[in-house]
């Protein structure tokens, strides 16, 4: 959300590999593995999408294409001509800022490579105030972490530009309009820095019950027995290989330490070290029945009874939930 | 109408997550070695090649049939490469059916092959992200690409749609019992990716978000592997048959759909899969069906995901729309329904080596119908962002 100050590279220099090969065996046989990559860069034509763009980067603008002969407004402007009518000439028009979900929109909770530090993340096709068809855009909310139910077929969402444009469909994003006051709906080409985005704030936990400690205990017991089992499962090993991560957790009877090691996985009570994130649940047990597969973890995070601080340890979440099912099925074969 | 087309030749090699001990070259090798063997021909009997590649960069290189036609003993003959999404295998026997229903070919070979987990993240020293990415470049490049466009929510928005409008269909419980039969029925098939991978409905019910609504075990894998089919005219299919002593499997009816990528008016509808509707009343068409549910006995369908399943066999006439669950709930394709959906356990138990998938789904088709003695089958690809391309085929039992 925030704007960014250092020059971005087409290619994080953080996802190239460095030049190298590797040997893996398959019964009793070596096989050779290289490090590549396929890359090829592009200066790219924008041509009769143009106006398009630089209206967004220069002007917060949104640009259409109507029918010259029916009316249609596409937006984006994907044809010069519709081909609804024969191909008849269509011309640019500008839509609104504002309007409605097309339909319910998924969020995506493992990403690509590419996206890996953006999820949770939302794309949704919401149809301008002044347009006919939909326009893909991301959304996201003023309220913290992204989860089902937020935005919803026929939510009003308006768009968002961020403060530096470079010309492309990531300039703009959307939030649900009911997150703003009316008068920031009402303003046209609103910034992301006019927006006030709360930061996280770790989420407050219940007083202790007096049953609360016996479960800490409890679960704190299960979760060691848990990863004892998991450092001697080869596939739960491989899950966090090359993986490094501190993490408190707080819940209402106590607070522990996760520790992941290249491979290993330990608890200890208290909050030990340097954390590289603060994991909040009132009850422990969503955490060990997440790590016994009994329970999804992601699914306790989609119905907020497990708080991360930081939206990109997702992807430590997903690789405790791998670690979960690879146990599972270790004990199956 | 042409020439009669027939299936008379069909093999896979074993799908698995990874093959280290092969290249592609190998995998296409291998099942077009067994599939002419299946056949009782050799290269020299085949006219041409129709290659099932969905992604260059999977195999890491933008022709990748090249290599194939003079290690498969077909230099100097007919090759051409189909790639339409998660529909490539599908649409390439479609083609191939074509040419030689026109009387361009007696004999051609069908081969998919695909390698896909060779991509690999150096970030999270994992696959799965970067075959994902790869696949994300499938998206449309200048308004959905930089915005995270990646299958699974594109098939999301479709399913989400559609339980707008259907919010009391395709209940979560319905979906894990259907993902576990799958897991179930994969326990035959020796090629499978999984086929000791059985999941109880809870284990489904539990399994992680993947994209909202998918869960993990609601959603294919992918997988690397090859598949093939040798097809025939009619008189050369026959004295094939006569000859490996197995009975012609005829195509007798073919469907394709591609609908529009964006939505709106005028556009896709999002909350339908119409090109699995339109595809499947065309093919149905061609092959004289009127009911499918009491005319077809086998369906190998392309299950992306679970739901997409539900929701494709609604659009193709099995059970209404809105009504998804009944396939469960009315044991339409519970062990002893009316229909067996992907007696292979699917794309989600045998795995998706995204070209060779749908053919691999007809070799399944082919073994069934010949084994259990049935009479016909539906053979589904679906591919392309929110569900955009269909096509399906009909293979009849004389």
């Amino acid at each position: 959300m925030t704007t960014i100050n250092k020059v971005k590279k087409v290619i994080p220099d953080e996802a190239i590999p460095e030049v190298g090969t590797k040997i893996v065996n398959r019964d009793g046989q070596d096989y050779l593995l290289v490090n590549d990559a396929m890359f090829t860069f592009y200066q790219r034509s924008m041509g009769e999408f143009t106006p398009f763009f630089l209206g967004m980067r220069d002007e917060r603008k949104i640009l259409g294409c109507r029918c010259t002969k029916c009316g249609i407004v596409r937006v984006p402007p994907l044809a010069t001509r519709c081909p609804d009518c024969n191909f008849a000439p269509t011309e640019l028009v500008e839509v609104g800022d504002v309007g409605k979900m097309l339909s319910t929109p998924p969020i995506t909770y493992f990403a690509s490579s590419l996206f890996q530090e953006q999820v949770p993340s939302g794309r949704g096709r919401i149809v301008l105030e002044g347009a006919d068809t939909a326009l893909s855009v991301n959304f996201y909310t003023t309220k913290g972490i992204l989860v089902p139910g937020i935005v919803n077929r026929g939510t009003e969402m308006k768009v968002v530009f961020k403060d530096q444009r470079v010309g492309d469909i990531t300039d703009i994003f959307c939030v649900p309009a009911s997150e703003l006051t009316s008068e920031q709906v009402a303003r046209k080409g609103l910034l992301v820095s006019e927006i006030d985005w709360e930061s996280a704030a770790e989420p407050d936990l219940p007083q202790q019950g007096p049953n609360d400690r016996g479960r800490f205990a409890s679960a704190l017991a299960g979760l060691r027995a848990l990863a004892g089992e998991m450092n001697q499962c080869e596939r739960a090993r491989e899950d966090i290989a090359d993986w490094k991560r501190n993490v408190h957790v707080k819940t209402a009877g106590g607070q522990m330490t996760m520790t992941i090691d290249n491979g290993d996985l330990t608890f200890e009570p208290g909050l030990v070290g340097d954390p590289d994130f603060v994991a909040v649940c009132a009850d422990p047990m969503v955490l060990q029945e997440g790590l016994a597969y009994k329970g999804s973890l992601t699914q306790a995070m989609m119905e907020r009874r497990l708080w991360i601080s930081r939206n990109p340890e997702f992807t430590t979440i997903f690789k405790l939930e791998r670690m979960a099912r690879s146990l599972a099925r270790s004990k199956k074969v | 109408m042409g020439k009669r087309v027939g299936i008379v030749g069909a093999a896979v090699t074993p799908f698995k997550g990874r093959w280290v001990e092969k290249t592609y070259y190998e995998l296409a090798q291998w099942a077009t070695a067994d599939a002419l063997k299946d056949a009782g021909i050799s290269p020299n009997e085949v006219d041409g090649a129709f290659y099932a590649i969905y992604n260059d960069i999977f195999e890491r290189t933008c022709i990748p049939e090249h290599p194939l036609q003079g290690i498969l003993g077909l230099q100097n003959k007919f090759g051409i490469r189909i790639t339409n999404g998660g529909a490539t295998g599908a649409y390439t026997m479609s083609a191939a059916h074509a040419y030689v229903a026109a009387g361009r070919f007696d004999v051609v070979l069908v081969l998919g092959v695909e390698k896909a987990t060779d991509c690999f993240d150096f970030q999270s020293m994992s696959a799965t992200p970067e075959v994902i990415k790869s696949i994300g470049w499938s998206g449309d490049s200048f308004f959905e690409q930089k915005l995270g466009w990646t299958a699974a929510d594109s098939y999301a928005e479709v399913i989400l749609a559609y339980k707008d409008e259907h919010p009391d269909d395709l209940k979560p419980e319905i979906s894990a019992a259907i993902s576990s039969q799958l897991s179930m029925q994969v326990r035959t098939n020796p090629y499978a990716q999984r086929q000791f991978d059985q999941v109880t409905p809870e284990e489904v019910l539990n399994s992680r978000v993947v994209a909202y609504p998918f869960k993990e075990l609601e959603i294919c894998v992918y997988s690397e592997g090859a598949a093939a089919l040798v097809m025939a005219e009619e008189e050369t299919a026959k004295a094939i048959s006569r000859n490996t002593g197995q009975p012609v499997v005829w195509i007798t009816g073919l469907g394709e759909a591609n609908e529009h990528s964006f939505a709106g008016k005028n556009q896709k509808v999002m909350h339908r899969i119409l090109s699995d509707h339109l595809a499947a009343q065309r093919a149905y068409k061609m092959a004289g069906i009127k009911s499918p549910i009491d005319e077809i006995d086998i369906v190998e369908l392309h299950d992306a995901f679970v739901p997409q399943l539900e929701v494709t066999m609604a659009e193709m006439g099995f059970v209404p729309l809105g009504r998804a669950d009944s396939l469960i709930e009315d044991g339409i394709m519970t062990p002893g329904g009316k229909l067996s959906v992907n007696p292979c356990g699917g794309l989600i138990y045998c795995g998706h080596a995204v070209g060779a998938s749908n053919i691999m789904s007809a070799w399944s088709a082919r073994s069934e119908l010949i084994k259990q003695g049935k009479r016909r089958a539906l053979v589904h690809g679906t591919g392309s962002t929110v569900a955009q391309y269909t096509a399906a085929l009909i293979l009849s039992q004389e």
